[in-house]
């Protein structure tokens, strides 16, 4: 049966970390939204380790609160332990990072889509699309009920075609206990678009009573945290889209107990059980095909590809207030389960440990990336978006970034209006869409701050007001926090200014804070004001040089930005242009000039040829 | 890659063809360059008598200069013509001092690019436009390559490698603080990056015009065992400074001699004959004949005309190419073997290196391909080696700020980002480095990842 004759503006399939994003950033912005999950009950289910944030994923899930997601704001509310990473660094690569209650951060966003207006959630696995004129127009499900939408936005995860490795064991699903998404698969290859394989693993789960915690050194949360959501700008009356009152918003409160996170290490002992069991390892016996990360190899990596690292150092994570379940971070690994068993027991503290859930590696179809307008619409199929895991990426804050801005799209798109486009050197979410879409990936695609040509000006802090001009365009935040952060801009400027031109004891305020932050006694009605928003000032004063810098060079190729590629532009019949370049090109057709000369292999003069090629068109145009 | 808001500097008139070269700066900076150089700016399109210096104060050359204010000029910006004396030395002097005051190297075609886009060219020029683009960059890659394949391209891989190994170690500690890595050693990166600034350093003090004029162009005697190569040389060189005996096999390593041809240095090369069943001694020779083949501007390839024509290996036959190869036939003076077709058109000469015969046809030949080889890239090697000195200049102000950063124990990202500014500025010499290849780097040295 066809379940609505009105089609919703936006029909979001999966509810992971991106599905969650997308329906409510789609909501949020009036769109009729759907969205629609096998298991109501794994909504925003971290399959991972329990913690959101880190290295340029923190900087990253501050940037979704900028654009009113969720992410941050859940966070925090379930946030057990806080830790601001790398500051012995500068403070634009000081990310904040977060153990989560697992089941708490779920039930929140789950309640939360409960209550969001424009949005209806249902149970229903999706096991096709609907086509029409070579656009989407809505998803089959495993019920025979048809849902129609002006918009289909998949996030899907490793579900599409998932299939777990434990050994030589093999299980169809996307995680543990959930099953696998087929015939969507085949609904996409159907539609024209290319499917590739990727794997990802994650370690065994274990019972913290089974811990021997004494020969353990403990982690501890900072004394201080750091949280993610930007509450200076948030007012009293700020709905929090679950109703909580009173001082109780916040989860964690001052003088309230972190959880804390305890470490241990691999020993010879566990090579040795490794080394004589690579055969039996799905990874290494060839039973897996799909490409894995360099950045978080299985322990069989490390022992191979490290011979000579005598330990590797593990985490063990708590899964939550009310359970006993800890994570070993940093032992992923596709052995048979009787030699993960032993593999656990070679590790101390963990001598007696009680296995929960074993190890396995995922193997799963994504969609490579450059199948996608920076819009995160599909090139083949219009209407159609694309977000998280099929796009080859891995996090859950790599996924809700993408959520959030396919949700948006998705709903500008149904409603006729032009794309949520956050540029390269805006945030690092530009950087990611931008990587994925001109570039593409061949493993798991995770953010580093090494990606971002200008980190310098990523600084965490700065998130709402790098973003600033999308969030008021596209109204995602409401009206009194745009005043706020307006107003808090405004402060900003005003210290910033003031420090640079007015003097104190030899020479400005701001020379002064340059040579000797420590030494200067500020004046007092600086100490008075928000500490967002002296941190931002102080750094900004403090690396200016640094930051003029990076702001020069955006400008230098900001005009290439700008010039738009006509879309039906025949690269192959263009006098000039180098053959690698052009077919090069005509495979991933950029959207402006400046993508175009990210393209490896595409060198300046192609893009002049281009440039004077365009403009000849632009100017017999008018 | 090319913005409009900067000014740009180039070579205009090809280099080595004309008494005088002319450089162009052009853009919105040109009126305060000539102000800069001159001390006033002139009324526009009149030529003006001028000493030029450098901004030492040097002088460098007694010039014409003709400044066009903009609409009124080609490009259609404020722009300055500078005519100096057609030595490609002056030439690339006053180049490289325009950069050091802020221009930047103008891509290929550009000035052209910049005339069409401000709308001084009509729509109908548009491809004859990208086409010159088009023509000028392989001109230009082909000048940089050239330059790569020699010494310099080593040096600065070397630099490369080792800018990338600090770049990827500081990233590590950067990217992954939560990781078991070993303790940040900034001590070992002060050292590493003295390293590569007397690198830098080195690159510097010998980058100037020409390893091509300077030091001649690199001529590569090459062909059979006792086809007479030591003979020729010898014959060229004017004096016995080859063994030459009727034993094959008689040179086993490749010896060098300057000679003057014409109006060109030549560095000639003789070289072990090529015997494809040499024992190992002989084939140690053999493989530095590939060597000197690899670096080689012109090859003179000896043939024995009295015997059946020989194949050529295929390395060299992928680098020989009738504009920089000469199929020297010896042995004029005997009877000749019946020969087949030369692999490619080679242009060819008939000589008796034993007798002097036909020596003349071939240093009109030899003449004749320097000659055409530098109108080729004479031009764009100025451009280059302009280019290639600012680039290392900048990675070598961006190394010691980032040396000085962390001496003063200031963390490492900030130095991170003077290190990368420091390696984009060498992928102007030997291409962009990739942000992939230093995460590559960090996968490979760190284990990394939970
Ligand atoms: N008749 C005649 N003999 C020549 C001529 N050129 C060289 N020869 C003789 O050929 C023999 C080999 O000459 P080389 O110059 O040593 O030849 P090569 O090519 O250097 O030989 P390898 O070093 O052994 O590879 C010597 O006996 C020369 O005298 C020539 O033009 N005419
Ligand atoms: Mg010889």
């Amino acid at each position: 049966m066809i379940y609505n004759q009105k089609p919703f503006d936006v029909i979001v399939c999966g509810a992971g970390h991106a599905g969650v994003e997308a329906s409510l950033a789609a909501a949020r912005m009036g769109a009729s939204t759907l969205l629609l999950t096998g298991n109501i009950d794994t909504i925003a289910q971290m399959s991972c380790n329990p913690a959101i944030g880190g290295q340029a994923k923190g900087q990253m899930v501050r940037e979704i609160d900028a654009l009113g997601g969720e992410m941050a704001i859940n966070t925090d509310l379930t946030g057990i332990q806080f830790r601001l990473l790398n500051e012995s660094k500068g403070p634009a690569v000081q990310s904040p990072r977060a153990q989560c209650d697992k089941k708490a951060y779920q039930f929140r966003l789950k309640h939360t889509l409960e209550l969001q207006p424009n949005l209806q959630i249902f149970q229903a696995t999706v096991t096709g699309l609907i086509f029409k004129d070579g656009k989407v127009v809505g998803c089959r499900t495993n019920l025979d009920i048809d849902f129609m939408g002006q918009t289909v936005v998949i996030t899907t995860g490793t579900f599409l075609r998932g299939l777990m490795h434990v050994g030589q064991n093999k299980n169809e699903g996307g995680r543990l206990g959930d099953f696998s998404a087929k015939t969507l698969s085949g609904s996409l290859l159907e539609a024209g678009i290319e499917l590739q394989r990727l794997k990802t693993g994650t370690p065994p789960r274990i019972l913290g009573r089974s811990i021997n915690f004494s020969e353990l050194e403990e982690q501890k949360g900072d004394p201080e945290p750091t949280l993610f959501a930007f509450h200076d700008t948030r007012g009293p009356e700020d709905p929090f889209h679950v109703e909580q009152t009173g001082e109780q918003r916040i989860g964690w409160k001052p003088g309230s107990v972190q959880v804390s996170c305890w470490m241990t290490h691999t020993t010879l002992r566990s090579a040795e059980i490794v080394r004589d069991n690579l055969h039996k390892s799905a990874m290494y016996s060839g039973e897996i095909s799909g490409v894995g990360p360099r950045y978080c190899p299985s322990i069989e990596d490390k022992f191979v590809r490290f011979a000579d690292k005598p330990r590797h150092l593990l985490f063990l994570e708590p899964e939550g207030r009310n359970t006993n379940e800890y994570y070993i971070n940093g032992l992923s690994t596709s052995l048979p389960f009787d030699i993960q068993l032993e593999l656990v027991h070679s590790i101390p503290g963990l001598e007696q440990a009680q296995l929960l859930r074993p190890a396995y590696a995922v193997e799963y179809d994504f969609a490579p990336p450059t199948q996608m307008f920076p819009s995160l619409e599909s090139r083949k199929v219009e209407n159609l978006f694309l977000a998280g895991q099929i796009n080859g990426t891995s996090g859950y804050e790599e996924a809700a970034a993408q959520g959030l801005v396919a949700g948006v799209n998705a709903a500008l798109k149904a409603r006729g209006g032009p794309p949520l486009i956050i540029k390269r050197h805006e945030a690092y979410i530009g950087v990611l869409i931008d990587d994925l879409v001109t570039k593409g990936t061949t493993e798991p695609y995770r953010m580093f701050t090494s990606r971002a040509e200008h980190r310098l000006l990523f600084n965490h802090g700065s998130a709402e007001l790098r973003l600033l001009q999308h969030a008021k365009s596209h109204m995602l935040l409401n009206n009194s926090r745009l005043e706020n952060i307006f107003a808090k801009e405004k402060r900003v400027g005003y210290w910033e200014n003031r420090f640079e031109t007015s003097t104190t004891v030899g020479g400005s305020w701001a020379n002064a804070i340059r040579r000797d932050r420590e030494a200067v006694i500020l004046p007092p009605e600086f100490a008075a004001e928000a500490k967002e928003v002296r941190e931002e000032v102080l750094y900004r004063v403090a690396y200016r040089g640094y930051l003029d810098r990076e702001r020069r060079q955006i400008e230098k190729f900001k005009h290439v930005e700008k010039v738009r590629i006509p879309d039906a532009l025949d690269y192959l019949a263009i006098p000039g242009l180098r053959r690698e370049s052009a077919l090069k090109l005509h495979q991933l057709r950029p959207q402006n000039l400046g993508q175009a000369g990210r393209i490896s292999g595409v060198n300046p003069a192609d893009i002049s040829i281009l440039m004077v090629l365009i403009a000849a068109q632009n100017a017999e145009k008018s | 890659m090319s913005y409009l808001g900067d000014t740009i500097a180039a070579l205009a008139t090809p280099a080595g063809t004309s008494a005088i070269a002319v450089v162009r700066a052009s853009g919105l900076h040109a009126a305060d360059l000539v102000r800069a150089v001159f001390g006033a700016t002139p009324p526009p399109r009149l030529a003006q008598h001028a000493d030029y210096r450098d901004r030492s104060g040097a002088l460098v050359d007694d010039v014409l200069f003709t400044f066009f204010a903009g609409p009124n000029s080609f490009t259609g910006e404020d722009t300055v013509e500078i005519s100096c004396h057609g030595n490609p030395f002056i030439a690339q002097k006053i180049l490289e001092d325009l950069l050091a005051r802020g221009c930047r190297p103008a891509e290929a075609g550009e000035f052209s690019k910049r005339a069409f886009l401000n709308g001084r060219m009509d729509l109908s020029q548009a491809e004859a436009v990208m086409d010159l683009i088009h023509a000028r960059s392989e001109r230009a890659l082909a000048a940089a390559n050239q330059q790569l394949r020699g010494a310099l391209g080593r040096q600065v891989n070397q630099l490369i490698e080792l800018l990338v190994n600090i770049l990827a170690t500081i990233e590590a500690y950067v990217d992954f603080p939560d990781e078991d890595l070993p303790p940040e050693d900034l001590d070992k990166v002060q050292r590493q990056l003295d390293e590569l600034l007397a690198g830098a350093n080195r690159l510097l003090a010998t980058n100037r015009y020409g390893e091509l004029l300077r030091e001649g162009i690199k001529t590569v005697i090459l062909g059979e065992p006792n086809a007479g190569k030591s003979s020729l040389l010898n014959r060229l060189v004017g004096r016995e400074r080859a063994l030459v005996s009727p034993e094959p096999g008689t040179t086993r390593d490749y010896l060098e001699e300057r000679v003057v041809i014409g109006s060109h240095w030549l560095r000639l090369v003789d070289t072990a004959g090529l015997n494809p069943s040499a024992a190992s001694l002989e084939k140690r020779g053999i493989d530095k004949t590939f060597e000197q083949a690899a670096e080689a501007d012109l090859f003179l390839w000896v043939i024995d005309s009295t015997r059946p024509l020989p194949g050529l290996p295929e390395t060299l036959a992928a680098r020989m190419t009738p504009a920089n190869t000469i199929a020297v036939f010896n042995k004029l003076d005997l009877p000749p073997a019946p020969k087949g077709d030369l692999p490619k058109a080679f242009p060819l000469v008939h000589v008796s290196a034993l007798q002097g015969a036909g020596l003349e046809a071939l240093q009109a030949a030899v003449t004749k391909l320097a000659e055409s080889f530098h109108v080729e890239i004479g031009d764009e090697l100025i451009a280059v080696n302009a280019r290639h000195s600012l680039a290392l200049d900048q990675a070598k102000a961006a190394l010691l700020e980032a040396k000085q950063k962390l001496a003063a124990q200031e963390p490492s990202d900030l130095a991170a980002s003077d290190l990368r500014a420091a390696l984009d500025a060498f992928g102007q010499i030997s291409g962009k480095i990739d942000n992939e290849t230093i995460l590559d780097r960090l996968f490979a040295s760190f284990c990394i990842g939970k």
